[in-house]
């Protein structure tokens, strides 16, 4: 099912309920072709979505966007009802600390603990340091890395590290979760592990977004899902899912529901 | 918390390898600008509030000489005492002008008979000696009595006041400089970890972080760097001040004035590690803030 988006969107009624909103977006890199040149699409609070999309096809490139490390060459884009495009570089780490990103890489910090990683978003925010003290080793059980509190990033496996990526991208219950490949390092027990631990944030309210180009993985749950083929974005229904589901379980070694976050 | 691991690598190093070369530098250049300073102003307070005169003998060696050489001085006395400013004259005797060369040609009836010029000490009203034009009253007294010349100490005195004042000045010119390469060597030292640590400031940065949070952690980690460095080449510079202390006490005939540095030269001097330190931690907060306005 195709989907116009800026009808939808209708841009003289703004809808505070979405999370994201991409109206007409373009973006170039530099002088470079337009990787895409008008897309748009609106996530609703509490939404679960894929992105696909071959390799090239720009879905780090609209996560780029969403988490502020892009700007659109033509478009707006709002955040959270705030049109980023408008607004001032010194607010945008309020929006960011909104989010929580899964990065393809990542990116952890390789002299820091797991659980000093884990706990960046929360001393960035100023939070006080017992709470940090009392919630990060909470988190780090539940995803099963209660061993490994004080491990370097670079004596885990990726697994592992993919976990404390995950821990640090929702230790501050996130209202919008993006995760770019999130399994593309791991087998697919791991990755439909993983993918329920999204689903369990998802149930707490956030909206979420993840980019893979694992379609197996993507039909095996009924969220929808967004295309970008060609630099056009599609809209697609999702997979049946409910039976493979069933067999899902959080992570074995910790308890079966998130710990509440500060 | 401490989130960059700054300060673990070569620029651990060189920061204050730089910083303490530099505060060594200026600590030297403002010391002996101060001590300069010092030295001029005894110096403009000795001199500047007396002028000599002299008047030549009239020549001859019999009495009547004399006694027109006596009448003379009298007259000299007379016309610089009438000058404004002058708050008295005094006539050296004989036997003083005596004492003045016996050093070098030595006494006896001889010398007495050498045509020697009459000295007069000319002591200026506090606060004079600033107004005083020694022009003029050279005029007056050379037209009242022939041959007689005012001694301007303040002239040759005046020149080498000025060659201690561009003395004083370079001092502080190489404060100066040393503090601007002292800034464009933190520059170089900031922009290299921000390089080197660009992945974790992207980090941050995607979390939330504000850019203050991460300039904070460069600038303490300069102040640091700074202090080390600058504490340590104000410790260094102290034994070589003071063993230019010793060398010019030792050549303490009236050549070399007492050199000294007042509490208040001190503190300036304890300042200039502080100062660069400072230096440092702001030079490196403007540079990470300036980078970071960069990133989207």
């Amino acid at each position: 099912m195709s989907h116009d988006s800026a009808a939808r969107a209708g841009l003289d009624d703004p809808d505070a309920n979405m999370v994201v909103r991409f109206d007409h977006v373009g973006l170039r890199y530099d002088l470079g072709p337009e990787v895409f040149r008008d897309i748009g699409f609106a996530l609703p609070k509490g939404s679960f979505h894929f992105l696909t999309g071959g390799s090239g096809a720009g879905k780090s490139s609209v996560l780029g966007l969403c988490y502020l490390a892009l700007r659109p060459t033509r478009g707006t884009i709002r955040l959270f009802g705030h049109d980023v495009t408008q607004l001032p570089r010194q607010v945008l780490p309020r929006l960011r600390r909104r989010m929580g990103v899964v990065f393809q890489d990542f990116r952890l910090i390789d002299h820091l603990s797991a659980l000093d990683n884990v706990a960046l978003p929360l001393r960035v925010a100023g939070a006080p340091e017992t709470d940090i003290r009392r919630h990060v080793p909470e988190l780090l059980a539940w995803v099963g890395l209660a061993d490994h509190l004080d491990a370097k990033p670079p004596t885990l496996s990726g697994g592992q590290k993919q976990r404390v990526a995950i821990a640090r991208a929702v230790i501050n219950r996130p209202d919008l979760l993006l995760a770019d490949e999130p399994t593309g390092n791991v087998d697919d027990r791991i990755a439909m592990r993983l993918l329920h631990l999204f689903e369990e944030l998802n149930k707490m309210g956030t909206t979420v977004l993840i980019a893979t180009h694992n379609e197996q993985l993507v039909q095996r749950f009924p969220y929808e899902r967004l295309h970008l083929q060609a630099g056009r974005l599609t809209r697609h229904r999702g997979g049946g899912g409910a039976s493979e589901r069933a067999g899902v379980r959080p992570a074995t070694d910790a308890p079966a529901t998130p710990p509440r976050q500060p | 918390m401490r989130t960059l691991p700054l300060g673990r690598d070569r620029t651990a190093v060189l920061v204050p390898m730089l910083v303490g070369v530099m505060v060594f530098l200026a600590v030297l250049a403002a010391a002996g600008a101060l001590a300069l300073g010092n030295v001029l102003e005894d110096w403009s307070r000795d001199v500047s509030g007396s002028l000599t005169a002299q008047v030549p003998p009239v020549p001859g060696l019999g009495e009547a000489a004399r006694m027109a050489t006596d009448e003379r001085v009298a007259q000299a006395a007379a016309v610089l005492r009438a000058q404004p400013g002058v708050a008295s004259v005094r006539v050296l005797s004989e036997d003083e002008l005596m004492a003045l060369v016996e050093p070098w040609i030595g006494a006896g009836e001889l010398v007495r008979d050498l045509p020697l010029p009459r000295l007069l000490d000319i002591t200026l009203e506090p606060g004079a000696a600033a107004r005083t034009n020694p022009g003029p009253m050279a005029d007056v007294l050379r037209d009242a009595v022939p041959g007689a010349t005012l001694d301007e100490h303040r002239l040759w005195l005046g020149r080498l006041m000025d060659l201690g004042e561009a003395l004083g000045a370079l001092g502080l010119a190489v404060v100066l400089v040393v503090s601007g390469a002292t800034a464009v060597a933190v520059v170089h030292a900031t922009r290299a970890d921000l390089a080197a640590y660009r992945p974790v400031i992207e980090v941050l940065h995607m979390i939330g972080a504000q850019d203050g949070y991460i300039a904070r952690q460069f600038a303490i980690n300069a102040l640091f760097q700074g202090l080390k460095g600058g504490l340590g080449g104000f410790m260094l510079a102290l034994p070589t001040l003071a063993g230019v202390g010793l060398l010019a006490d030792r050549v303490e005939a009236g050549l070399v004035p007492r050199i000294s540095l007042s509490v208040v030269d001190w503190a300036i001097l304890a300042a200039l590690p502080l100062g660069a330190a400072s230096l440092a931690m702001l030079t490196a907060r403007v540079t990470v803030l300036r980078t970071l306005a960069r990133m989207p």
